[in-house]
């Protein structure tokens, strides 16, 4: 029986992250999905949308993380969301806020199943407005005040935390809680325009290791767990404690091209077109989805955390090292160093992970 | 014994292992290695009840146990047998 059940194969994905449009109003210095956006092939018309979509319920995909570009920015995103609603697919949409209207928000508010994610890169309009574009940072809170005085009831406000944004995770934290919202923090990756600051942008050893400290102590923030890594005995019981691509998840670009995360959007992890090809085979059969799956990272497997983090996420291995079998470059055991000798919150070596059936695991996804 | 049906905002899939339950309230997975003994109800159909496959009273203990589990968190509501 495996140690753990979320390292199981499973027959789908269970989410799906769909960068639906190649649009964007903005342009964030990390984004992630530049790449892909410019050397997309144009969109899916909404015909094939509602297809992939009949897909994704007969493989019993439970979600959808629609991103882009901005989402809000295709004239019929909002049929699309509706129509994968009514197929009782939970809707997450990760937005950038400044498209939000309070007509749009009367829309959203009545919907069911559905997640709204905001992104704001600081607390500080000056710290966003560096990272996002200037004046972002008063149009998103616009759009976010839309949503709060009607009281949306699942929104997050998401910060890519990066060495610029840092110092300001706590004040982001009260901001989101003063409108009603939760916080998540993703992870910064290279990935996209993200390979080109990730110098300037990633975080130091001594920022890493608060940060697990940080999420420890703070359970009640979303991290969609990117931060898997980092992970220390608080949070070890929450979320996953693998990489999730081509497992859990793949991402579907905004021509139909499927890759095995959101984070591994490149031409070299190309897996097929759902025009070419149905998502289930792609997900199933890709020789890259397989290598991703059977991917052992050998350097970590003698490592007290490997248990819990199972040599991070490869994403970051693979544009920063070139490689996919080393070791997450930001792991803790990196920010804090010493096999057998115990960070603040690190298991000790040996210490069992908690794995039972009568106990189901849980993790987030969204 | 008792039936039990997915609550309104829980989903389940049969995955090799068993069963994976999605909570659309909080987007969390919970993994149920209940193998062949648990039956989740068509994706299409949540009003069909789970079906409990056992093959001796000591397994359809451990599968009620499991069930129980699953009710305290919420994923699937119980119905005393009429």
């Amino acid at each position: 029986m495996p140690q753990n059940l979320s390292s199981e194969r499973l027959g789908a994905p269970v989410n799906v992250t769909w960068e639906i449009t190649d649009h964007c109003n903005l342009g964030c210095r990390h984004c992630l999905s530049a790449d892909l956006r410019r050397e997309s092939g144009g969109e899916l018309d909404r015909e094939r949308c509602e297809t992939l979509i009949d897909e994704l319920a007969a493989l019993q995909v439970f979600q959808i993380n629609f991103g882009g570009g901005e989402p809000f920015l295709r004239p019929d995103f909002m049929d699309i969301l509706r129509y994968a609603q009514t197929k009782g697919i939970v809707t997450c949409v990760s937005t950038n806020g400044t498209m939000l209207t309070p007509e749009l928000v009367d829309e959203l508010v009545g919907m069911e199943l559905l997640f709204l994610q905001v992104s704001l890169d600081g607390a500080q309009a000056a710290t966003n407005d560096a990272i996002r574009g200037e004046g972002t940072f008063e149009r998103i809170l616009e759009g976010v005040s839309l949503l709060s005085r009607r009281s949306f009831p699942d929104l997050s406000l998401n910060m890519v935390v990066t060495s610029v944004n840092f110092e300001e995770i706590g004040e982001f934290h009260r901001l989101a809680d003063s409108f009603g919202a939760r916080t998540r923090l993703s992870r910064f990756r290279p990935s996209g325009d993200g390979s080109r600051m990730w110098e300037q942008y990633r975080l130091s050893r001594d920022q890493l290791a608060w940060l697990s400290g940080f999420l420890g102590e703070n359970p009640g923030i979303l991290t969609g767990d990117s931060f898997f890594s980092l992970t220390n005995a608080d949070r070890q019981t929450q979320g996953l404690r693998t990489c999730g691509a081509a497992r859990m998840t793949c991402a579907v670009g905004p021509d139909g091209s499927v890759f095995p995360c959101a984070f591994l959007c490149d031409p070299a992890f190309l897996a097929g077109n759902v025009v070419e090809e149905s998502l289930g085979a792609i997900f199933e059969n890709a020789l890259i989805m397989r290598t991703l799956r059977d991917l052992e990272v050998e350097p970590c497997q003698t490592c007290d955390r490997f248990s819990l983090c199972n040599g991070g996420c490869p994403a970051v291995a693979y544009f920063v090292t070139d490689s996919l079998g080393l070791p997450d470059p930001e792991c803790l055991r990196v920010a804090i160093p010493g096999p057998g000798i115990p960070g603040p919150g690190i298991p000790a070596p040996g210490t069992p992970v908690a794995e039972h059936l009568s106990a189901p695991e849980r993790a987030e996804v969204a | 014994m008792k039936t039990y049906h997915l609550a309104p905002w829980a989903r389940a899939r049969q995955e090799r292992f068993g069963l994976l339950f999605y909570d659309t309230r909080s987007t969390t997975m919970t993994f149920v290695r209940s193998g062949d003994r648990l039956v989740a109800p068509p994706f299409d159909d949540r009003a069909v009840p789970l079906r409990v496959v056992t093959r001796s009273p000591a397994e359809e203990l451990r599968v009620i146990r499991v069930l129980d589990g699953l009710e305290a968190k919420g994923l699937v509501v119980a119905a005393e047998p009429e």
